[in-house]
């Protein structure tokens, strides 16, 4: 079963969401499962989201659990098992405090995001920032991996460590705009350019089987293995004139 | 194989039944008595397996000479071929990737026809633009 925090699970449980493990993915389900069931007993600092989460009905989680979705809209969502960027905290010794690592604080944290090319916003908390489709694109990179976006897409990306469930976040390595009237190429990235999305979940990929076999040498090795994945959805691209808006407002 | 040990009778393969089934699980769409007969079956579920570890790794190869084939394809459309369209975008330190020109190449097509004019600026093309009409006489 997919060991997954998405917005349904916070808004039934009513849990603050715990942030992302370290990455052990043999025990990860059976971590996030004992975790969640008990309660955390010091409240966080930060103020409870409020019950009436917004959130996009059309997830499909019941999708996740079938055996074959490596090939989801591989052009868009490129998530197979690219190394991972960064540093690896400590395991988690303060669990009711924001940030997952003991070690690593607050700037450092951030400083961490800007490795990754994104920064965290504040949490989205009874605001609605999906906005009707627009037809500008940008092309942003996070990690190793570049991705052609548009406004109310969603992309996998590796996992993401210090953003949770319902995080807003601002990627700002941008590569390339463009709407229906402009094209913005940046040599490499666009300084003035962001792009936002929301998490919108943490998930583990489908099963892969890995198996080696060496024939008449009685060797045969079989392991499983799930990546960490984060869906993000974007909301909003700046940076670029939109023509539509344009034409409203004169 | 089969062994008694407190008066209940022990199969050695034991767990041979759940393998069963989960090796029948993998061998669903495969042809002829590869799906029913288990014998068959486990030779060609481990065959599967194998070719789809050495297949994970070829897909990585096989996709990106896709994005350069697409590439290719695109930017002669405009007059100018693959090496020196990357050439002229490597020089003018523009890092996108073959994925997403690919990508580009098939649904923006503006924009993509300003990136074959970046790269040509940058670097010239084998074969100058076409002029249509008066323009070609002149």
């Amino acid at each position: 079963m997919a060991s997954r925090r998405c917005l349904l699970r916070l808004l039934s449980s009513r849990l603050v969401p715990q942030r992302s493990q370290p990455l052990a993915p043999v025990s990860i389900a059976t971590r996030t499962l004992t975790s969640l069931s008990e309660p955390l007993g010091p409240p966080a600092p930060r103020a409870l989201p409020s019950p009436r989460l917004y959130y996009p009905s059309r997830c499909h989680f019941a999708t996740r659990s079938s055996g074959d979705e490596d090939d989801d809209e591989y052009e868009e969502e490129h998530y197979d098992e690219e190394g991972s960027e960064g540093e690896w905290g400590d395991e988690d010794e303060e669990v009711a405090a924001k940030k997952p690592s003991g070690k690593t604080e607050e700037e450092k944290v951030a400083e961490a995001a800007e490795i990754g090319y994104k920064v965290l916003g504040p949490l989205g908390a009874d605001e609605k920032p999906f906005k009707p489709y627009e037809p500008v694109f940008a092309v942003v990179q996070i990690g190793s991996h570049q991705f052609k976006v548009s406004n109310g897409d969603s992309i996998f990306t590796e996992r993401l460590k210090f953003c949770d469930v319902n995080d807003k976040l601002v990627l700002n390595r941008v590569l390339m705009l463009g709407s229906q009237t402009q094209t913005v190429i940046g040599r490499p990235i666009l300084p003035d350019a962001a792009v936002h999305a929301v998490v919108e979940e943490h998930a583990l990929d489908a099963k892969v089987i890995i198996f080696k076999k060496k024939r008449r040498k009685n060797y045969r090795r079989t392991k499983g293995h799930r990546q960490e994945l984060t869906k993000l959805r974007i909301t909003n691209i700046e940076g670029i004139d939109k023509p539509e808006t344009a034409a409203v407002a004169a | 194989m089969d062994y008694m040990e407190g008066g209940k009778l022990f199969r050695r393969s034991s767990n041979w039944k759940m393998n069963k089934g989960k090796i029948f699980k993998l061998a669903k769409g495969f042809r002829g008595r590869a799906k029913n007969c288990i014998r068959i079956a486990r030779e060609r579920v481990e065959k599967a397996l194998q070719y789809s570890y050495r297949d994970r790794h070829n897909k990585k190869r096989d996709m990106r000479s896709l994005w350069i084939e697409r590439i290719n394809s695109g930017t002669r459309l405009h007059g100018v071929n693959y090496g020196k369209f990357m050439h002229g975008l490597m020089k003018e330190n523009i890092q996108l990737n073959r994925k997403v020109l690919s990508e580009l190449s098939m649904h923006e097509p503006y924009s993509f026809k300003a990136l074959v004019d970046v790269s040509r600026t940058s670097f010239p093309g084998n074969r100058p633009v076409k002029k249509e009409g008066l323009a070609a006489i002149l």
